[in-house]
């Protein structure tokens, strides 16, 4: 990576606190109240000496990686066997595909009624909509993997486990990466609104709650700035990870241009 | 692949699906705590909205009062009534705060909950309808036809309005209620979105001092003076197994607002620890009162008031819904 285009990101993010500034003190604050960018940056810069905040972040990425690697557990297995087994897929296929467009934040009323514990609560609805895209994605990698590889491999008298180790999982595995980076965006947006809708003893959404009942909408703001810092960081780490891991596969499919 | 097998592949998911949902249901965690004091149960979670009604719980926790009765207490921020009742239903809270508008309306739907102590009276200037500076809206009268912001319809905000609108000649049909949480209500009516809003503290002083609002109105005069708006709730089930607890559970609670009603320092000693209310602003809003014993005769106008607005279909006996502790002291 060079520096260029870094140079030109960080242009463009101050270009737009600079006009979001000018927008918010010139014309905005005129007729409503709303927090400058300046005045949200300063409080998001504060808020990691707040120790309650920071117990709060702690818990809301804890219920995040915990329901994430959850999700990875069951959806990965789950994936790979339909995919390996067509009429049970064929089964199943219509349940989930009638599941997976329910918006995961409408179900959180339903856990809170039918799960007693608050944490549990969060975690099985983080669970539940990080599923979808590793399921979907391992569905798709299984799918696609070369037929003519595993015949070569059938060819030479290997057996159908054999085949799945050796060719189909490897094959399936970067898209199953690419599920998982789409879920851990998803189960940040259900970490963070569980607790909104539901509040509790901690957490970045229960900070916001108390946050907006106490008028603060900059802090509401900094706490935000802050879910979309650690929302753009796992994104990194899990993006770095998989060129790492399957660097072959990203110079296949012509990842190299970017 | 023939037709058959596809059909009955589907059949086989559907029905896979439908025994998964029929095992839910969880089973009661066990609170085998050893017993301190014949308490029996010495931790609780109790959840409260992060505002300054719920003061005591913050005060009991801060004195030791909850300690001095073997309590270990753990608040839990809550975000209004209608997530509360499945959370106390449901065991994740033992006790919880309450309005007693959604307390009474959920009470006539046949929901076992009782009410074991009070927290928060209004009053005077404590929940004002406000309107912007230059709003041609001079008295409640001309609120005729406008649309009114409220935290929550048919709750404690649409009964208050109506009562101050019933005094002008009004009723709820001449007015347009409208949904909006506090924080957003100031904003929204700067932007034209309504006309007016029932507005409570912290917001009153904010949307005076950054918007420059009025106060078109008291709500809490005339019929609602006074008029008690939140307490402490639990389910009847809990009430029965837990009494000990609950009798501790009074008592520190009933010391704690009376150091609230009594020196309003300590109620803005907690604010900052608590809310987001900072110390400049606890200093400067304007608080309502705090009873210290669950009386059932003052919290029967609330109940009547609905009954009179037809919130409530029937009338309520709030004495069948009080448990009050044992005996005072």
């Amino acid at each position: 990576m060079n520096g260029a285009p870094l140079t030109r990101g960080a242009i463009g993010v101050a270009g737009f606190l600079v006009i979001g500034e000018l927008v918010v003190r010139l014309w905005v604050s005129r007729a409503f109240d709303f927090p400058a960018p300046s005045v949200i940056l300063y409080e998001a810069a504060l808020l990691p000496l707040d120790p309650e905040f920071l117990q709060g972040m702690l818990v809301t990425v804890g219920n995040w990686g915990l329901g994430l690697l959850i999700a990875i557990g069951v959806a990965v297995p789950l994936g790979v066997l339909l995919g390996a087994l067509p009429p049970v897929e064929q089964a199943v296929r219509p349940l989930v595909e009638f599941l997976r467009p329910i918006p995961s934040v409408a179900i959180i009323p339903l856990a809170i009624l039918l799960i007693p514990n608050n944490s549990l609560m969060k975690v099985s609805v983080i669970v539940y909509a990080s599923l979808w895209p590793i399921l979907i994605n391992t569905l798709y990698g299984m799918h696609d993997v070369d037929p003519l590889a595993k015949e070569s491999m059938r060819t030479f008298g290997f057996g159908p486990l054999a085949v799945l180790t050796r060719v189909s999982l490897p094959s399936a595995a970067p898209f199953v990466a690419t599920g998982v980076r789409i879920a851990a965006g998803i189960a940040l947006v259900l970490a963070v609104s569980a607790e909104l809708v539901a509040g509790g003893v901690n957490g970045l959404g229960v900070f916001a709650v108390a946050a907006g009942a106490g008028n603060r909408m900059d802090l509401i703001m900094a706490a935000a700035l802050w879910a979309g810092i650690f929302g753009v960081l796992a994104n990194v780490v899990l993006q770095l990870a998989e060129r790492r891991l399957f660097r072959w596969h990203w110079l296949r499919t012509g990842g190299a241009r970017t | 692949m023939t037709r058959i097998p596809r059909c009955r592949a589907l059949i086989l998911g559907v029905a896979v699906a439908l025994s998964l949902t029929a095992c839910g249901g969880g089973g009661e965690s066990a609170d085998s705590t050893a017993n301190t004091g014949g308490l029996e149960k010495t931790t609780i979670k109790v959840g409260a909205l992060p505002i300054p009604d719920s003061v005591s719980l913050y005060i009991a926790n801060a004195k030791g009062f909850f300690k001095e009765e073997g309590l270990t207490v753990e608040p839990v921020i809550i975000t209004g009534g209608a997530v509360a009742v499945p959370m106390i239903e449901s065991g994740e809270l033992d006790i919880s705060m309450t309005n007693y508008v959604s307390t009474f309306a959920a009470v006539s739907k046949g929901k076992k909950i009782k009410l074991v102590a009070d927290m928060y009276q209004a009053a005077e200037n404590n929940f004002n309808i406000m309107v912007p500076k230059d709003s041609p809206i001079k008295t409640v009268a001309d609120l005729k036809g406008k649309t009114i912001l409220v935290n929550n319809l048919n709750n404690i905000a649409t009964l208050a309005v109506t009562t101050q609108l019933k005094v002008a000649g009004l009723t709820a049909e001449d007015v347009k209620f409208a949904e909006k949480p506090f924080p957003e209500m100031g904003n929204a009516i700067a932007g034209g979105q309504a006309d007016a809003g029932w507005i409570t503290e912290p917001f009153i002083t904010a949307t005076q001092s950054k918007l420059g609002f009025r106060k078109l109105a008291d709500t809490m005069t005339g019929e609602t003076e006074n008029l008690p708006i939140a307490g402490w709730m639990a389910t009847e089930e809990w009430t029965q197994k837990h009494p000990k607890t609950l009798a501790a559970y009074q008592r520190a609670i009933a010391k704690a607002q009376e150091l609230a009603a009594s020196d309003r320092k300590e109620i803005e000693a907690r604010l900052p620890d608590y809310t987001k209310i900072d110390a400049q602003t606890a200093s400067v809003i304007t608080l309502g009162t705090y009873p210290s014993e669950l009386n059932a005769d003052r919290l029967q106008k609330v109940a009547d008031l609905m009954l009179e607005y037809k919130y409530l279909d029937k009338p309520i006996d709030v004495k069948s819904i009080i448990v009050a502790p044992p005996s005072a002291g």
